[in-house]
């Protein structure tokens, strides 16, 4: 696979700073009333951080991805992006209210939602031509420059089902960056894939990390979780538990429900 | 069996029998284009969150599936003149008489199609920042159009077959035009054979074509 880097949108120095990328205040959210998810959820992100979120199944880790890609309310708190409002709840309910500041994020789902009617250029062009109204022939210029550097350049006349897993993530990841996104969710991207094919998708987020694109990550993969983060977050009932730098998280956890937690996973893998 | 087969008193009647062909095929192209376009519209009315949009579809789509195909297009052209003053041309009156009922048919075959695209490609068109319209033609319409194909194709050739009850209002489609040959000639036998012929081969080219659909729709399943 060709190694060469991708180029990300960098968000600006500003953002670097702590308040002034994503921030979650007091986010509540629960399904029917009942199953809480996200139970007063805080959380300070930096445009150079590559946020890996960690813990069991039904901790809230994926529902705060689709909470920020939009894709589903919150019934309490707020929260900003930039220091801008980006969604807001009331009256149990929530949107988001800035168009703008929802086109600057990207998201890769677990199982690589590409349009099956459309080749692997038409999944990547659009979006950029019919939402941002750019032309056809600046697209694909750009969509085949992404494709090379994914390693995918034979394959952009393909259709998703003559792609194998691998290559099919590969290309949700290259539709989310033609949008020039400032942050990507990556929402259990491997857990569909093949072992032998986790690697060329895990190699690709990498160097995403390398060109310090701001990145939240969900995953079960702790050994990735450890090679790519920044930070980690562990959360369990709808809690941030703990968090802080990858050696802090696994080598030293300080709550027990972090160390039960990490004695499962690592012993599993 | 001692009846003659005489087939040579219908080459007198082609012109005739083109005519009422000419008709059923109106009938059919015309209603066919209503019931794809107007059955699209009418599937994401009946599927809307909004109940008092929802639920006058739904209704109709009922009403037209519920009711007999003969009785509706009796009603059309009885009733319609009737209360609503409307005169309308034969093969106009038949036209929407089975183009509304294709509508109905087709919504269903398009809500089908629409519940077959996985709730996933929704999420990922709001992440790409995909209008909803935008979603509906350039994800959702192309993908159920896919799969309903092959029932829409079946309901066509199911509508050019019903075409043949707007013989019992006049309207002098194939069926009509059989009909009146048949008694003026008192040959029943071989007029209404040819007739079913004419229809037979008609329909035989898009009943391949659905097969050809279903083939595809599988293979593109299992890859």
């Amino acid at each position: 696979m060709n190694t060469a880097e991708v180029v990300v949108n960098m968000p600006p120095a500003n953002a670097m700073e702590a308040g002034q990328f994503i921030q979650l205040d007091n986010v509540f959210k629960a399904y029917n009333n009942e199953l809480v998810v996200m139970d007063g959820m805080n959380l300070d992100m930096r445009a150079d951080d590559r946020l890996v979120i960690i813990g069991p199944s039904g901790s809230g880790k994926s529902s705060l991805l689709r909470v920020l890609m939009g894709l589903e309310g919150i019934q309490g708190g707020d929260i900003n992006f930039h220091g801008q409002p980006y969604i807001k709840s009331e009256n149990n309910d929530s949107k988001v209210v800035s168009d703008e500041l929802h086109s600057r994020v990207g998201m890769v789902f677990q199982h690589y939602t590409l349009f099956p009617h459309l080749t692997v250029m038409g999944n990547l062009i659009l979006a950029p031509m019919k939402v941002h109204g750019k032309d056809k022939q600046s697209c694909i210029a750009k969509g085949r420059e992404l494709l090379a550097r994914l390693g995918l350049e034979d394959k952009v006349d393909y259709y998703p089902s003559q792609l194998s897993g691998g290559q099919k993530q590969r290309v949700a990841i290259a539709r989310a960056l033609m949008l020039e996104p400032e942050l990507m969710l990556f929402d259990e991207v491997t857990s569909a894939l093949d072992p032998e094919m986790v690697t060329e998708v895990q190699n690709v987020m990498m160097q995403l990390a390398e060109q310090k694109m701001a990145m939240i990550i969900v995953t079960h993969d702790m050994h990735f979780a450890r090679e790519i983060a920044t930070r980690v977050v562990f959360c369990a009932g709808g809690k941030i538990v703990e968090q802080g730098t990858p050696d802090e998280v696994f080598g030293n956890p300080k709550e027990a429900r972090t160390r039960e937690f990490l004695d499962k996973v690592l012993h599993l893998n | 069996m001692d009846y003659q087969f005489d087939f040579h008193f219908l080459t007198g009647k082609a012109d005739m029998l083109l005519e009422g062909l000419w008709v059923t095929l109106q009938l059919t192209l015309y209603a066919n284009a209503m019931g794809v376009v107007l059955g699209f519209v009418l599937c994401l009315m009946a599927m809307s969150k909004f109940r008092m949009l929802r639920w006058p579809c739904q209704l109709f789509i009922e009403f037209f599936r519920c009711t007999p195909v003969l009785l509706q297009i009796v009603w059309f052209f009885y009733c319609i003149p009737i209360l609503f003053q409307v005169y309308i041309d034969p093969i106009t009156m038949g036209v929407l008489a089975l183009g509304l009922n294709l509508t109905a048919f087709n919504a269903e075959a398009y809500r089908a199609g629409i519940q077959s695209v996985p709730k996933a490609h929704f999420d990922a068109c709001v992440a790409l920042g995909l209008k909803s319209w935008q979603q509906t033609l350039y994800v959702v319409l192309p993908q159920s159009l896919r799969t309903a194909m092959p029932v829409l194709l079946t309901n066509g050739i199911s509508l050019m077959q019903q075409s043949a009850l707007v013989a019992i209002v006049a309207v002098s489609d194939l069926m009509y035009m059989g009909k009146s040959i048949a008694v003026d000639a008192y040959r029943p036998l071989e007029t209404y054979s040819l007739i079913a012929l004419i229809y037979f081969l008609m329909a035989l080219p898009i009943s391949h074509l659905v097969n050809v659909f279903e083939r595809r729709q599988d293979a593109a399943m299992q890859r």
